[in-house]
């Protein structure tokens, strides 16, 4: 136990330190970073903020903000969670307009995205942790993935107790098939014409796995219902109004089951697909070296870990608190397959491709 | 220059002020949908492409069948019920009329999102109620998220905005007409059928003009109970086209919008002109008729109070009550024990978040202080039409039309780029201003007619004698008319007040980092789905509308027109 005194000291060092300005640790910069690192903070932090535009709402983006303030507390964070439209709207608008107002752009839809670097509104940048990630997740210095995130399935444990549960993508469709009718109703997926996060799996999975459309058939015979988001299937799930959703966002399947018992989770051990959220430092940022300190803390082990420890596992192996992709690919039985950062998520916007693949859905989903 | 020569002025300056105000984001959004990619877009070009799109998209021809469903629907389910609640508390003996009617009005009050959250919760298919109710009777027959659902909630909730116009028309007439056909043997049935209800038919048909054009627009239950079977009204069409291209496609958005101008514009110009006959015919009555009430009997009590406990029961204690157990438990459901979940998690995590404690602060913010402010916008607006016969007035009347027909979603979006690209409005689009002009905009046609309302009241002959002894217009407002107004601006603020706490599809493009509020929080929470954080914000904005309303009473608002 402290006492009183050793308290007061102990506040008025850290205040000290604080108040001069450098936490101690960020005065000779982490290794592999460069020697003129400290120019960059210093200038940071006389830009005093940075404006993130993201889709990751403000409970799970807590920790890592927080965990950055505590490093960097001369640099006010303002985290606009506006969506992943949201964010692609206001950015391309405010580039038109030529008031660039985000820093860093953080979202989870990695094809539009894409299309802003297209677009020449990202800031190459290579971060010093840049060769910490795998190399799928680094566009041209300029894009970057931040997060693993697999593809998976929730249910509810005592609604399905007589069930026997799939567990492999194979199982899955037969799983759906064979209780169709103990199951009517009571399966749930992403709705991918309202959600990008659903487009980006179902797309995804359409173009590598042969028996998606299969899949999206018997739920349509099973009279599946489709969501926007997790959060809305996991109430859903919860409540025992669905009782099994597939294509959800796993990571936050374990989440959840872990804190509430009448919930499971399953990674299929043939094929399991992984998203990422990526992040990109805005072209004109208005606070360019503040986005450079922010997005080399997004990748950094500091970052990675208060993300991880709140339901975005890691992207990078080295990262040991909570989950990260390693382990994530062994749960998947070493079938864990990230969607890669490349100029092929493009082809996802084009009108033509998208008007095909919900074609191709909407007559899967009639049954 | 003369002090007499500047009321015209004024007039003017303050009408056609306010007519760029509201035509900017219209003419913006027509613009809009003639092109081919944003307007800001180096490689815009003018083009039909847009209207091609729509007019040869399924999804449109069954999300315009559906709005169309569901307006119809709508008034179908709201006007006769609404009536009937008018003509028992007005016109009747009925007991507690004192206390009900400021309950009957509660669903007005609470924005839609919240409502329809609530029902999810109480009447979903794992609903509180529902899950009772199966264990009991063994089903539950019902389901919310169909159509007849979706379009049975949008009914109930519309209730008020009838009873509002039916009750204020039942209030004006003379009841020496009912007593004639009482004493002449006609049962309260009979006497209601036959002598009130043709009185009031102009008031009745308003408030279905009124309807169905806030039908058309509705977005809260739709976006809420919709989802899950993908039922799509041109609202939630509007939002749902963004994903289906891939990324916000504006020109599409726009000429959706425009589809939407083209069915409510002639709504709200039929409204206009009835709203006019209305007032004509209501002022037949005379004023000061004394109101003699129906006597009901025990029998009648009984039977209207169970109509009214069962509407209240459904439409207000149900999705209130929902929404209130949901944010004190984490978890529900089937074979959930309640008791063993409550919790105060999901408000902690609120106020640790500086998005939402902001936005709860915003959120006051706007509604206290910037209800004032639109209630001093709207007086010098009302002030400008006061007795104003001329063409600034006549433009007057059509300028507070406009937004009457656009949604509220759109508004916000064209404010956000006008915030964006008109120079001087620069500076203002990262603060709560930009929130407020846009506010103001969409509550215009509400908001005025309240200050209109209460300057209708003050007798002409007072501002002529004033006129008269040789003061001018302005002189008139200064000491005759802003003074006999002011108890009636406390209630009118109380109003505008709670109609901007309930406010939530403006903010939904116009908000940022600092200028959060409920509504449009709730909206974008909504599409990550975190629905703790959904309740707690729930059961703040029903808190934040109780302290509203309360304060609305006690500052003597017209509620009843």
């Amino acid at each position: 136990m402290f006492n009183r005194r050793q308290l007061i000291l102990a506040s008025t060092a850290s205040a000290g330190a604080l108040g001069l300005g450098m936490p101690a640790r960020a005065q000779t910069p982490p290794a592999g970073y460069p020697a003129g690192y400290k120019d960059i903070v210093e200038k940071a932090r006389t830009e005093g903020a940075v404006a993130i535009y993201t889709s990751t709402d403000d409970v799970q983006g807590r920790p890592l903000v927080e965990a950055f303030q505590k490093a960097f507390p001369g640099i006010r964070v303002d985290y606009n969670d506006i969506g992943t439209n949201g964010a692609y709207n206001r950015v391309i608008s405010e580039a038109a307009a030529k008031q660039v107002g985000s820093d860093v752009v953080w979202t989870s839809a990695m094809d539009l995205q894409m299309v802003l670097v297209q677009r020449g509104l990202a800031e190459a940048y290579k971060s010093p942790e840049a060769s910490k990630l795998p190399d799928w997740a680094n566009f041209n210095d300029t894009l970057y993935g931040t997060t693993a995130e697999p593809v998976g399935i929730l249910y509810n444990k005592a609604q399905t107790a007589s069930l026997k549960l799939p567990k492999t993508r194979a199982e899955l469709l037969a799983f759906m098939k064979d209780n169709k009718d103990a199951l009517k109703g009571k399966l749930a997926t992403f709705d991918p014409e309202k959600s990008g996060t659903g487009f980006l799996f179902f797309n995804n999975d359409a173009k590598t796995r042969p028996e998606t459309f299969d899949l999206v058939r018997a739920f349509g015979a099973a009279d599946g219902k489709i969501y926007g988001s997790s959060g809305a299937m996991r109430e859903k799930i919860v409540s025992g109004e669905h009782v099994f959703a597939f294509n959800i966002i796993a990571s936050y399947a374990i989440e959840w089951a872990a804190k509430n018992p009448a919930l499971g989770y399953i990674l299929t051990s043939d094929y399991t697909a992984a998203f990422s959220r990526v992040a990109n430092i805005s072209k004109g940022a208005p606070h360019p070296n503040a986005a450079r300190v922010f997005l080399d803390f997004l990748l950094s082990p500091a970052g990675q870990s208060a993300l991880a420890a709140n339901g975005a596992p890691s992207i990078r192996t080295d990262v040991t608190s909570g989950l990260n992709l390693a382990k994530l690919n062994e749960m998947a039985n070493g079938n864990l397959k990230p969607i890669p950062i490349t100029t092929a998520l493009l082809e996802a916007t084009e009108p033509k491709n998208r008007a095909e693949f919900f074609r191709r859905w909407k007559e899967a989903l009639r049954g | 220059m003369s002090l007499a020569a500047q009321a015209p002025r004024y007039r003017s300056t303050v009408i056609l002020a306010l007519f760029a105000m509201v035509a900017a984001p219209a003419v913006l959004i027509i613009y809009q949908s003639f092109l081919n990619a944003p307007f800001f877009d180096e490689t815009a070009r003018p083009s039909l492409e847009a209207y091609e799109f729509i007019l040869s998209d399924p999804e449109f021809y069954r999300a315009l069948w559906t709005t169309t469903l569901y307006a119809f629907g709508m008034v179908v389910v709201a006007v006769p019920l609404g009536g009937v609640l008018a003509f028992l508390i007005t016109r009747t003996d009925l007991r507690g009329r004192g206390w009900l009617e400021p309950l009957v009005l509660v669903p007005m009050f609470l924005s839609s999102i919240v409502l329809a959250f609530g029902y999810t919760v109480a009447i979903g298919p794992s609903g509180f109620v529902t899950i009772a109710f199966r264990n009991i009777f063994g089903a539950a027959p019902w389901s919310i998220y169909t159509l007849p659902g979706i379009i049975l909630i949008g009914g109930l909730s519309h209730v008020p905005t009838v009873y509002l116009y039916v009750a204020s028309a039942m209030r004006r007439l003379p009841s020496d007409l009912e007593e004639a056909a009482r004493t002449a043997g006609a049962s309260v049935w009979r006497v209601s059928l036959d002598v009130t209800l043709p009185m009031v038919l102009p008031a009745l048909v308003f408030s279905a003009a009124l309807n169905l054009l806030l039908g058309f627009e509705t977005f809260g239950i739709p976006l809420v109970l919709g989802d899950p079977n993908g039922i799509l009204v041109l609202t939630t069409y509007i939002y749902k086209v963004n994903t289906i291209f891939g990324a916000p496609t504006y020109q599409v958005m726009a000429a959706v919008t425009v589809f939407l101008i083209l069915i409510t514009l002639p709504l709200v110009f039929i409204q206009r002109r009835l709203l006019r006959h209305a007032r004509r015919f209501a002022a037949v009555g005379g004023k000061g008729a004394r109101t003699n009430l129906l006597k009901l009997g025990r029998a009648g009590q009984v039977i209207a109070l169970s109509i009214i406990g069962i509407w209240l029961i459904v439409s207000v204690f149900l999705p209130v009550g929902g929404v209130i157990l949901r944010a004190f438990v984490e978890n529900w459901g089937e074979g959930i024990r309640i008791t063993e979940q409550l919790t105060l998690d999901n408000f902690r995590r609120i106020f640790e978040l500086p998005s939402l404690s902001r936005g709860i602060v915003n959120t006051i913010l706007l509604a206290a202080v910037g209800g004032a402010v639109a209630v001093g916008f709207y007086l010098m607006v009302g002030l400008a039409g006061h007795r104003n016969h001329g063409k600034t007035g006549t433009l007057l009347d059509y300028s507070v039309l406009i937004p009457r027909a656009l949604p509220g979603l759109i508004v916000g979006l064209a404010f956000f780029w006008l915030f964006l690209f008109v120079p001087f409005l620069v500076p203002l689009r990262t603060t709560l201003f930009s929130l407020l002009i846009a506010y103001i905009i969409v509550g215009l046609s509400y908001g005025l007619r309240i200050i209109q309302a209460t300057l209708l009241q003050v007798a002409p002959e007072l501002e002529e004698s004033a006129r008269t002894a040789g003061a001018t217009t302005f002189r008139t407002w200064r000491d005759v008319v802003i003074p006999l107004v002011r108890p009636g601006l406390a209630g009118a603020w109380a109003m505008i007040m709670i109609v901007f706490l309930r406010e939530y599809a403006t903010g939904v493009y116009l908000m940022s980092a600092g200028t959060e509020v409920i509504g449009s929080l709730m909206v974008s929470l909504l599409t990550s789905g975190a629905m703790d954080q959904i309740a707690a914000l729930s059961f703040i904005s029903i808190l934040l509308t109780a302290v509203g309303l309360t304060l609305a009473l006690r500052l003597g608002a017209k509620i009843h027109d």
